[in-house]
């Protein structure tokens, strides 16, 4: 199965390609790719780079690059197949390519490397004003804006309400579009990226809390001989990750600053591990006494929620010995690890890695504590 | 666009939840819920209505049935995963799938294995 060329395999690989609307790449680029490399994380914008031969005299040299192919804001679609089921693993736009002239053959190479479609956010400056819109108002009124490139908003209401009242307050952007919406998650302690799929040309722009519930993923099994899937398995325990955020609010009548409770993170970390870590580092947010309760209860709740997660793990697997794609921001098993390590953990990033023959994929996983919470995972 | 969801009820649309793996031909299909008499939800998979058939002759590749082969034979060979055999019942309106292999020598309809064409032509 390993052996198999993409394109023969249980695995294939299509590649799309076009201005705004896309098509299949003629086979010539598809023959030139040498390999591809996809980063998707969450809360983080995606990024990809791909590399091809460039063969004297051939398509891409000759007539697909003269003729603008490549260029910059080229929309990229590259879809996985394994096992029959499509998966869009990528919707992106190329930012900058890179020629690189050899004079062994065959090491003449175009080098293509590009951001997911929330680069289209971070182009343009703007100023603007949101009177009388709450948080969510105002992401889902930005996103609507992008709806050419086939994004649908998937927004969420924020956990901690805040009325908004233009009486008191006018909350204004300034910078990218991108950028105000990645504040406005962050102050709610919500992710906000780019989900593509489930058809090439289509996807979904999400703002809400990391999806941290629902079934998990087929599990990576390390340390069983042949039963493995993943390679190598790395954990870390960072006990210096986790924050206590202390936050004060004045109240204008009276002037008094009081503290605000410790939040319970819960909804927005729910436990993974059985043993939660402690919180080491105390940390005051500065200027919570000129916002409103809501506002300041909401910070403290997203400060302390995304300081929780202190273990991260970090590995690899190959594609077609595991069988199914990691997907990332969801959950996913571990097993073969001991008992402090094994358990569901929330796979935050994953990488893919493709060239012809093989699809190997690094990822991380992240969770708040030690100690599975179930003697099973799903298999 | 989508009518934006309260918290409460976001994480209820967890990726996953979908009873149905993305590998099954129920993946896509919608999910109701009816309520009982008494009250309670049930929630219930709809009628899944089959894909049209593409009428474009680059979309399908051809298999020629010999004796003995069986559907989920078909969906290892032009798919890697014998459980993907619906995807060829799919592309050949049969009602009982072990029609699609009754008569040696007929001619079946392959689909492409992914969105674009392709994937169904690299028989082995």
């Amino acid at each position: 199965m390993a052996d198999e060329p993409v394109g023969q395999g249980p695995i294939h690989l299509e590649l799309r390609m076009g201005p705004q609307l896309t098509r299949p790449v003629p086979a010539e680029v598809t023959e030139a790719l040498l390999s591809a490399q996809i980063t998707t994380t969450a809360g983080e914008r995606s990024g990809f780079q791909m590399a091809f031969d460039l063969t004297k005299k051939g398509a891409i040299v000759d007539r697909l690059l003269p003729e603008g192919f490549f260029d910059p804001r080229t929309r990229v679609i590259v879809t996985a197949v394994v096992k029959g089921t499509p998966i869009v693993l990528l919707d992106g736009l190329i930012v900058r390519h890179e020629v690189g002239a050899s004079n062994q053959p065959g090491q003449t190479t175009l080098t293509v490397t590009g951001e997911d479609l929330t680069l289209l956010m971070d182009l343009e400056e703007r100023t603007d004003r949101y009177p009388n819109l709450s948080p969510w108002q105002r992401v889902s009124r930005i996103l609507a804006k992008y709806t050419d490139y086939g994004i649908e908003a998937d927004v969420v209401k924020e956990k901690i309400l805040q009325p908004p009242n233009a009486q008191r307050r006018v909350d204004y952007q300034t910078g990218t579009d991108l950028q105000y919406v990645t504040d406005l998650a962050q102050a709610n302690g919500y992710v906000f990226y780019l989900i593509p799929g489930p058809v090439p040309g289509v996807s979904t722009a999400y703002w809400g809390p990391e999806k941290r519930i629902g079934t998990p993923q087929h599990a990576l099994t390390v340390n069983m001989d042949v039963n493995s899937t993943v390679d190598q398995l790395t954990f870390a325990y960072d006990g210096t990750a986790r924050e206590e955020p202390q936050a004060r609010v004045q109240d204008p009548a009276t002037r008094t600053a009081t503290l605000l409770a410790q939040p319970d993170i819960s909804p927005l970390r729910p436990p993974l591990g059985k043993r939660a870590t402690p919180a080491l580092k105390r940390k005051t947010l500065s200027g919570t006494a000129k916002k409103d309760r809501a506002q300041a209860e909401a910070e403290a709740l997203a400060r302390a929620a995304t300081s929780a997660d202190a273990i991260s793990g970090s590995g690899s697997l190959d594609v077609s010995r595991h069988g199914y794609l990691l997907q990332p921001r969801q959950l996913v098993g571990v097993r073969g690890t001991g008992v402090t390590y094994d358990g569901e953990y929330f796979v935050k990033s994953v990488t893919h890695n493709l060239r012809p023959g093989s699809f190997q994929q690094n990822f991380t996983l992240t969770r708040e504590g030690l100690i599975a919470r179930s003697n099973v995972v799903r298999p | 666009m989508a009518e934006p969801q309260s918290y409460e009820s976001a994480l209820d649309a967890i990726p996953g939840s979908h009873p149905y793996p993305r590998s099954s031909r129920y993946h896509d299909a919608e999910i109701g819920v009816h309520t009982q008499p008494d009250g309670t939800p049930v929630r219930y998979v709809k009628r899944r209505l089959l894909p049209p058939i593409s009428a474009d002759p680059e979309d399908t590749a051809t298999h020629t049935v010999s004796s003995g082969e069986r559907p989920d034979h078909l969906g290892q060979r032009y798919f890697g995963d014998p459980a993907a055999w619906w995807r060829i019942a799919d592309a050949n309106p049969v009602l009982d799938p072990r029609e699609l292999t009754a008569e040696p020598g007929e001619e079946i309809a392959i689909p492409g294995g992914f969105p674009g064409g392709g994937g169904g032509r690299h028989g082995r």
